[in-house]
């Protein structure tokens, strides 16, 4: 990774009185998948819109592959293909005369509409009328369309709202596999944790318009302390008791959840507890090492942020 | 600029703003047709081209315009297109500029078909009932030309229905003004005051009152080139959320 694809600096975007994106200052590496991560309403839809020149920032700055948008927006377009959330589709016309729209005012050549047809796995389809699409088929042309002239970044705005489950497996896999086939950078907005967790090699979370966490996914994960899932016959003695050895601890619906520290030894940690809770009389019928998520990661960065 | 014009043009295939420009002249002409069966002798050729350019002026080009421009914005604003269209590495304005070539084009088109279907209205009648058969010929250029001015002193009212039209994402504001506008250009045909009315300013053409076809032409013309400049500039310049 040589720099970056989009860096912005204290990014703010008001709409009147009320800040949607507050100081968000972001970096996304080039040639990562980097999953943008929110509730809806978090502000995501506005930065992408930022990023896009769409919207002009009331604060800071924004730059795409270091042309800044809001200097040089035809220059940092002319980097960026994008999806966004509503497609844009003119339902009278076929899905490649809809690609060749985009394509003619964009000056590239013909035969692209072949190659990012291709590319989606759409070139069957194209002549047929969009309002004959599914959604699946619509969220594929709408990121060929992104792709046309081949720009060095992709933005996507929850590409897989709306999809099924065996589309949502399907982008999962294409949007994976982006990077190593084109050369581009994906910047992709969801909020689904499992589906980002899965496809983005970096992440950002965006929590009421504050960037509350940033960094690759691997180091994240590799920063959160893991947890022991128990069931045991009585949870509330269990829970003191892992509360008296150090543990925090969390009651869900299923099972006691006792976090150690980043750098505890599980096995270790879950042989002593077991021992402490058998010494103390709780029957315990099972104890599992739970990996920590991206889900871990979100949550945690919705409490810090809020 | 040709591009963004291409681009626009195409976007117009198996449209219903297509459709319309069609079936609006065809309207006229079926008018007339019908007319002139109901009547027993012959009138003057030119009369009947003249209605047809007439009824044009007064009804069908007003609300053809806040039919046509409520489509052609629609074709944005449906699919949510504004979004990608505007994120595109081209100049903002060359896009209103387009669409708004586009329509003043579907316009002339619809003025040219008024022209010949009604000609075409003219001779099926009479072959059909002979006793109606027209008098003389059509002075078919005379004819022509007021349609081109009519086009001309129509600017302005396109200015004002396609700019709301694109401003507004509902149709109704649009929908709205050119019915309300198309209205009180009719119920004023006679008072001095509507030939300011945009609505009113192509029926102008037809009058012998040269002050009120010289005054609706320039500030309909002129004045409807310069709204035109200012609403390419403003749509531009404003975001759309």
């Amino acid at each position: 990774m040589s720099g970056l694809a989009v860096e912005t600096k204290a990014l703010t975007r008001r709409f009147g009185q009320r800040a949607v994106v507050r100081e968000v200052s972001m970096s996304v590496p080039e040639r990562s998948v980097y999953g943008f991560l929110g509730r809806n309403g978090a502000g995501k839809t506005t930065t992408l819109k930022v990023l896009l020149g769409l919207l002009k920032p009331s604060a800071g700055s924004a730059r795409l592959f270091g042309v800044d948008i809001a200097k040089d927006r035809l220059k940092a377009a002319r980097k960026v293909g994008a999806l966004m959330e509503a497609h844009g589709f003119y339902a009278n016309l076929s899905g490649r005369e809809n690609l060749d729209l985009t394509r003619t005012l964009l000056g590239a050549a013909r035969s692209e509409l072949d190659r990012v047809l291709g590319v989606v796995e759409m070139r069957e389809n194209a002549s047929r009328r969009v309002s004959d699409y599914s959604l699946g088929m619509r969220q594929r042309l709408g990121i060929a369309r992104a792709m046309i002239g081949a720009p060095p970044l992709l933005v996507l705005d929850e590409p897989t709202n709306g999809l099924d489950p065996d589309g949502i497996a399907d982008m999962r896999l294409f949007l994976r596999a982006l990077p190593e086939r084109t050369g581009a950078t994906v910047l992709v907005s969801s909020h689904l944790l499992g589906e980002i967790e899965q496809t983005a090699t970096h992440v950002g979370i965006l929590h009421e318009g504050r960037l509350v966490v940033e960094g690759s996914l691997a180091q994240l994960k590799a920063g959160l302390a893991p947890e022991l899932a128990l069931d045991v016959d009585d949870f509330d003695r269990a829970g003191a008791l892992a509360q008296a050895r150090g543990f925090a601890v969390q009651r869900t619906p299923e099972a006691l959840i006792a976090r150690l520290q980043p750098r505890d030894d599980a096995r270790a940690a879950a042989a002593a507890l077991n021992r402490t809770l058998v010494e103390a009389g709780v029957a315990v019928f099972s104890i599992a090492h739970k990996a920590r998520s991206l889900e871990g990661i979100y949550r945690d960065a919705a409490k810090v942020g809020a | 600029m040709f591009a963004a014009l291409s681009v626009e043009f195409r976007k117009l295939n198996r449209s219903l703003a297509l459709l319309l420009a069609v079936v609006a002249p065809t309207l006229i002409a079926v008018f007339t047709f019908c007319n002139m069966l109901r009547g027993d002798a012959p009138q003057e050729y030119d009369m009947w081209i003249m209605s047809g350019s007439a009824i044009w002026a007064f009804f069908m080009l007003p609300m053809s315009v806040t039919a046509l421009t409520a489509l052609v914005a629609n074709m944005e604003h449906g699919p949510k297109s504004w979004d990608h269209l505007r994120a595109l590495p081209l100049p903002r304005w060359r896009i209103y500029a387009a669409k708004t070539v586009c329509v003043i084009a579907v316009v002339a088109l619809m003025s040219v078909l008024t022209l010949l279907m009604t000609w075409a209205a003219v001779e099926i009648a009479a072959a059909v009932k002979p006793a109606v058969t027209p008098s003389g010929a059509p002075d078919m250029a005379a004819h022509a030309w007021t349609l081109v001015k009519m086009l001309a002193a129509a600017f302005l009212l396109i200015a004002v229905q396609l700019w709301m039209a694109l401003r507004f994402q509902s149709f109704v504001p649009g929908l709205a003004l050119g019915i309300g506008g198309t209205f009180f250009a009719v119920v004023a045909t006679s008072a001095r005051a509507g030939v300011f009315m945009p609505w009113q300013m192509p029926v102008n053409m037809l009058t012998d009152e040269a002050w009120r076809a010289e005054t609706a032409l320039a500030i309909g013309g002129a004045g409807g080139f310069v709204a035109l400049v200012l609403m390419v500039a403003h749509l531009s310049w404003r975001e759309v959320r």
